[in-house]
Order: C-alpha cells, then structure tokens, then sequence
C-alpha cells in the first residue's frame, strides 16, 4: 500500500497545490489587470488627447480655403467699416462664400458650423448654426479663440454653449498692413457622430460630459455604451480627486464594480467648466478560480492545452488505478484465491509466504486461529458439518469385515443367521428395508430397544430379524434420557449401517472399519457440536457426496 | 443738480396766455438746448497697448485654454497683442464734480462671449438691463454681491440689476469663463462714451462746468485725468489724447511674453513635458 498511499499524499498534495495555485493566479491575474487596465486606461486617454489636438490642427488647416476666399476677406472689411451695422450685403454675399467653400471641404475634414466674424467680433455670415437665424447681433467676438484669430492666432478651444464644440479658428486678412479683417471659425459639435468618430479610430471607449451631463458616448463594439451612462452619477464627487482638479486628468476610478473610468478635462473653456471626456474599460478580474473558466473565451480555451491535460489526468487516474491494483486488489485476489482453496480444503492451512505486508499476517493469524480452534476441538459452525472433514480420511478398507448393509439380499444370505446382532433403526426410512440384513454387531451391544427421536412416527413393531436380531426398546428412563449420549449412540447403529450401506453402493471398500471407531469419532464430534452449539443432542445422516459417502451432524436444540 | 436751463426761463409774463405762449416757448427752447448738450470730442491714445485681461489669461498654457496656438506669420507683430476692443471695452467717463443722479436705465448687451459694454461707470442706483443676445442661456451673477445670485437668463430675456454703490463690481456668467464684466460706481458721473476702433470718442455733457475725463478699463482707471472746462459750445480734446497705455512697456511685455513662450516651449520640447 505505500506506492498507494504515496500517490494518494501526492494526489492531494497536488491538488492543494494546485488549488493554491490557483488563487495565487487569480490574484497576480486580477493585479496584473488592474495594472493592465490603468495603462490601458492612460493610454485611452492619452490617445483621445492627441486626436482631438491632431483632429483639431487638421481641421485648422481646413479654414485656409475659406481665409483665401476673396470674397470672405473683402466682405469681411466692409462689414468693419460699417461699426454700426453689419451691411446687409455683406451678409449675403459672406453667406455665399462660405457656403461655395464649404461644399469643397470633404466632408469628414470638415466642419458642423463655420463662422465669419469681423473686427469687432459680430458675426457677418454662418452657415450651419441654425440656432442663430435672425439674429442680427449675434456676435462671437468675446471668445478668447475668436479673439486671438482676430489678432492673428490660430487656435482650438472648446466651447460650451448650447452643446459642446470643437472649434478651430484663424484670422483672415485683407490687408496686410493692417489688422485682420476678421476671423473664420470652425465649429464641430461633439456629439455621439463625434465619438463614434473617435472611438473608431483610437479604439477608446469614449464618453463626454458637462454641467454634469453625458453629452456624447461611443465604444468599440465588445463594450456595451450604455455602461457609461454610469459616469453621470461619479461626476459629483469627480471635482474632489485631486489629480483631477490640478492636472486635468483623474486617476482610475471604479463605478459599482463595473467598469474602470478615468476623466480627463477638455482644453478650453471647457476646462473651466469642468467639461471633459472619460474613458472606461471593463474589469479584467476574477471572483475566484472557478471564473477563469466563465471568463475564458474561445482563443483563450484554445490555447489551453487540452491534451496534455487529459493526458496528465488519464496517467494520474492509470497511475492510481495500478497501484491499487498492485496494492490492494491482487493481494487480495490472492488471498481470496488462497482462502478458497484453505476453504475447499485443497491446502491444508494458508502459507503466509504467498502473501504481502498485512495479508500474510492475517493469513498467519487465521492458521494460528485455525490451530488454537482444531487444539480446542473446533468452533462452531453454522449449517451442516462436513463429516468428512471433521473427521478426516475415513479408510478405505473397513476393519470390520463383517459389515453389511440392510437389505442387502447377498450379504444377509452370507452372513446367515446368528452372524452378528443386527438392529433395526427405528426412525429411519430403511428401517424396514434394512431388517434382518446381517449387520456387524457393537461390541457388547445387547439386544434391546432403541429409543425413539421425537417427533417420530410411533414405533411400529419391528420386524422380525431373521436371525440376528436388535430389539429396539426404550432406554431405562424412558424420554427423559433423551439427548443423552445413551440415546444418540443408540441411533449410531443405524447411522453406522446406513453408512457402511452406502459406502458399499458406492463402491468403496467396508474392510477395517468397525462401529467403536466410528462411535468414538461420532462421540467426540458429538460433544464438541453440544459443547459449540449448546445443543441437547447431535442426529447424524449419512449422505453422498462426491460418488462417495459421507457424514454430516445436525445439532438439535430442543 | 438743477434742471438744466431752467432757472434761466424769463419770469416778467403777466397774463394767462402770456405765461403759457412763455412756457411752450421756454420748452420749445430748452428741448434743443437739451439735445446739443456740449460735446466733447476727444481721443484714446494707447489703447493697443493695453491687455484685454480675460485674453491675455486664456493664451497662458497654464490655463489651459487651447490644445495649440500659433501665430499666423503674415500678421504683424503689432496687431497680435491682445488689445482690448475699444468700443466695448474702454468707457471714457465725464466725472463732474458733484454727485450726478441716475441716468435712466442702461441696456447692456449679453452674448458673443462678453458683455456690451464690457466696462461701464455710472452713478450708484443706476439700473442696468441685462439682455441675453444668444441663442442659449447665460447664469450671470455679481462676485461677492448679494443682490446680483446667479440666475438662468433664456434667449433674449433680460435682467435687471441696480448698481448698489460707489465702488468695482465685477459681473461673471457661470456658464461662460470669458464672460466678464466690471461695472465702476461713481457718485460724480456725469456722462460716458467709448471710442471707436480709431480711438475717436464724444461725451455729451448737459451742463457747463468744470469736468475731468477719464479712461476706464476693466474696472479700473486708465491713463492720466483730463480736466475740462466745459462751457456752451462743443470741446474738441482731440490734440490732447488721453495716452491710455506707454507703447514702451508693451513692447517690453511682449517680449517678456515671447521669452517666456520660449521656454514654456523649451520645457515641453523635453522628456517629460508634454502632459
């Protein structure tokens, strides 16, 4: 059992192992996530940070067709010589122009808005911003970006106005010598189009936010967008992370477990107004082992090993299987084995020598038991005593020549009359068969009656031997004796002619064998039967068995 | 302060009709007198050396107000100072020498980023109307003023606000940072104008006397005190420009602002420095 036994410490110990194992990756993963997913979380933002500086450079780029545009300059000038009133005109043909330009502009370099915005910082012409229609004083000229394009800056900013917007703008000059005579200013609102836009081209899951509203939300397909609505209700406490409030940018923030989130301010005034944009990720965490296998999916799955994993499990489970095998189950069919022949009596007792470890010391302890029993007279046994065996090999030749069964035509002729006393069984079935055969006589045996078992049919009256003749009679005491050595060894007449009968018919030789041995052994069988069982009294029968015949003793308790 | 020509209304009509024909003529009289108050013309000197200060705090990266800014090189050095506007934003007041009364209520204007006028100096108890010129909505409050809490004006509503003292009140609009306003309560206000994108301006003074002019930006006093005597006829001041702002010490700001972009930009071309 050791090998057995080292597989199963091993088994466990790789198993704990194993399961320890198990959490420390669980863990190192869930840390290495959480690691992953703030670096991944800076790079989103980092990322969405260039393309809206890179989209807003580009786009500014996008203005220079309109700065160029005769028209837009010329207009432009006029409007500021007109400090009172922009010239309806200029409105006209500024419209115009911009309009003519805009359509030139591919449509994804280009803007949602486009303004024209003179000296004094009125709008002369839009187009794109409906919201403005009859509005003749509708003036821009406050905006820091407008400003600076009016004194020859070009810049970005984020506005927030009625929505949010990306805006880009850059001075248009009429005269060089003088100042500009305007600016044209680039809207793009930000909204989901614009996110769309954005997550797609950096990957970023990506929502905007201002005066503490969701203002546009776009993510890759594997993350679902309505998990940023999330944000809106994390935006109240956001001003208190100091990061945030100083450099612009938060650190990673975790929203009921759901998603991981990071808020970067837009440049702008919509820093000042604390508008911004977040970036979220998914978890990348384990609740524990077990979830390795709800979060694995089918590229993972397929680079796990599958059969070298079976292979390891078929080689542990054949491994145990052997070993058990080797340490249990084939000592014992051995031992099963070697105690079916003890048991048939093939071998006389076990030989340790067959056996391994704790089975050759039981197979010692049951000899030496079976020893101490045999030294005892035997144990008790349940069911019919194999005669054979208890009283081991009965001889061939019988040492009483004289015996002969009842009935036996031949050999009561042999004998003749006053050859032996022959008795007659009183209970047995060939009782009546068996009479006047010549039976050998017990030694000292008188004529007398035998007893009758109880339960037995009154004794009919016996037959009258024709020659020797036992007459069966009640012992002196009547039934009182009844389980009395007296009463059974009267009986053992009959079991001793019946034996000696069927010994004969089948074919084994009655020489030497004589009704004192076969008494004595019947006695002491008797006694030790009485004795185990607590029996009153031991009734013998005779059977066959194999072609040969035999004993078997039915102890009686009544 | 009297009505303005009354007490010279001759009073030697004896009868009814007299007296009424008297009064229709003194009306009649005083309504031109009235509305060819003195003018004094005059103009601002310097004012492109002057620095918007809203601008001037938004083009510093600190702020954040942009993710680039670069200037156009076909624009002239000169004109890329971030000079304030003029007409918005320089209020060239009248201050008489005893207290002025309320004018009637001033409308100023609300949208583009700013208000319309950006400065404006009254007599305390002047009511200001504010209208909102955009098409959304502004929360304008006063900063530190308990009667002026930030409230929503929607698209073409107005408020109204009584400026409720001599002193510099500033106005913002929560909802847009660029959005300042400086409102200069002077009991001796007697009139205000702003210049043109020239510099050119003209006061309309109802009475004669002794005035003194002054430049106002962004709440504060600008360039020297220009006394006038202001009598029946206009006054051209205009030989005399009131010099707002030493076109030196722009110069030496700009370059002080072009070294310090320099190094702003040294340090972000580094390892490290870009954010």
């Amino acid at each position: 059992m050791v090998l057995s036994r080292f597989w199963y410490v091993l088994l466990g110990l790789l198993f704990g192992a194993a399961l320890f194992l198990l959490h420390i990756a669980s863990s190192m993963y869930n840390r290495a996530g959480l690691r992953a997913r703030a670096e991944g979380l800076s790079s989103d933002a980092q990322v969405v940070s260039w393309y809206l500086r890179d989209d807003a450079r580009q786009r500014s780029a996008q203005l220079i067709p309109f700065a160029l545009e005769p028209d837009v300059a010329k207009y432009l000038q006029k409007s500021n010589e007109s400090e009172a009133k922009v010239p309806e005109d200029a409105r006209g043909k500024l419209t115009q122009a911009l309009q003519r330009v805009s359509a030139q502009i591919p449509k994804d370099a280009g803007f949602d808005s486009v303004f024209a915005v003179d000296q004094n910082g009125r709008v002369v012409a839009y187009v794109g911003y409906e919201q403005a229609s009859g509005m003749e004083d509708f003036e821009l000229g406050g905006y820091p970006v407008v400003a600076d394009a009016l004194h020859g800056y070009v810049r970005d900013d984020t506005l927030v106005l009625d929505r949010m917007y990306r805006v880009v703008a850059r001075p248009v000059e009429f005269d060089l010598a003088a100042m500009p005579a305007g600016a044209i200013v680039g809207a793009r609102v930000i909204d989901d189009r614009f996110a769309r836009e954005l997550s797609q081209r950096t990957g970023a899951a990506v929502a905007f936010y201002a005066n503490g509203q969701r203002a546009a939300a776009a993510s890759p397909a594997e993350f679902n967008t309505a998990n940023l609505d999330a944000i809106v209700g994390d935006l109240t406490d956001l001003e208190q992370d100091k990061d945030y409030r100083e450099k612009g940018r938060s650190a990673v923030r975790e929203i009921g477990g759901m998603i991981a989130v990071q808020y970067t301010r837009l440049p702008g005034e919509a820093w000042q107004l604390g508008a911004g944009y977040a970036v979220a990720r998914l978890p990348a965490a384990v609740s524990g082992p077990l979830a390795f296998f709800s979060k694995a999916d089918d590229k993972d799955k397929k680079a796990g090993n599958l059969p070298l994993a079976i292979a390891a499990a078929v080689l542990a489970a054949g491994l145990g299987i052997l070993f058990s095998f080797l340490e249990h189950t084939r000592p014992l069919q051995v031992f099963k084995l070697e105690a079916g022949k003890f048991a048939a009596g093939t071998i006389e007792q076990l030989t340790p020598s067959h056996f391994r470890g704790l089975f050759r010391k039981i197979a010692s302890d049951v000899n030496d038991g079976v020893d101490k029993q045999l030294a005892k007279g035997g144990g008790p046994r349940r069911g019919p005593a194999d005669f054979k065996q208890v009283l081991g090999d009965i001889p061939d030749q019988p040492v009483m020549s004289a015996f002969s069964l009842p009935g036996d035509a031949q050999d009561s002729a042999a004998s003749g009359p006053g050859s032996g006393a022959v008795s007659v069984p009183m209970s047995s079935g060939t009782s009546a068969q068996g009479a006047g055969r010549p039976l050998p006589s017990p030694p000292g045996s008188a004529p007398r009656r035998l007893p009758r078992p109880p339960g037995a049919a009154p004794a009919a009256a016996p037959a009258p031997a024709p020659a020797a003749h036992l007459e069966a009679s009640m012992p002196e005491g009547g039934l009182t004796e009844w389980g009395s050595g007296a009463a059974d060894e009267s009986e053992w007449q009959d079991v001793f002619r019946e034996f000696v009968a069927t010994k004969k018919q089948c074919g084994e030789t009655v020489d030497g064998f004589t009704y004192e041995k076969f008494a004595e052994r019947l006695r002491k069988n008797r006694d030790a039967l009485v004795q185990r069982h607590g029996a009153k009294r031991v009734k013998f029968g005779v059977y066959v068995k194999d072609g040969k015949a035999a004993l078997k003793a039915n102890p009686i308790k009544e | 302060m009297k009505p303005p020509f009354g007490q010279r209304l001759p009073a030697t009509f004896g009868t009814r009709w007299g007296r009424a024909c008297g009064w229709v003529a003194v009306l009649t009289a005083l309504v031109p007198a009235s509305a060819e108050a003195a003018k004094l013309r005059g103009r601002i000197d310097g004012f492109r050396n002057l620095l918007n200060p809203v601008w001037a705090e938004a083009r510093d990266p600190k702020q954040h107000g942009y993710s680039f800014r670069e200037p156009v090189a076909t624009v002239r050095a000169e004109f890329r100072r971030l000079f304030p506007h003029a007409p918005k934003e320089i209020c060239i007041a009248a201050l008489a020498p005893a207290p002025q009364k309320a004018p009637p209520p001033v409308l100023v204007r609300v949208g583009g980023g700013r208000t319309t006028p950006v400065t404006i100096v009254v007599p305390p108890g002047t009511r200001l109307t504010f209208q909102n010129t955009d098409p959304f909505k502004h929360r304008l409050h006063g900063v530190g003023i308990p009667t002026f809490q930030p409230a929503d004006t929607v698209r073409g509503a107005t408020r109204e606000w009584s400026v409720p003292g001599a002193g510099v009140f500033e106005i913002r609009d929560d909802l847009a940072p660029s959005l300042r306003m400086w409102v200069v309560g002077d009991v001796n206000v007697a009139a205000i104008a702003y210049p043109s994108l020239k510099g050119d301006f003209a006061l309309s003074v109802e009475e004669p006397g002794e005035y003194t002019v002054q430049a106002f930006f962004a709440g504060k006093k600008i360039g020297p005190a220009l006394p006038v005597t202001v009598k029946d006829a206009d006054l051209d001041l205009s030989k005399t420009p009131l010099k707002l702002a030493d076109e030196k010490a722009a110069v030496a700001a700009d370059k002080a602002e072009v070294e310090k972009a320099k190094i702003e930009a040294d340090s972000e071309a580094k390892p490290g420095g870009e954010k």
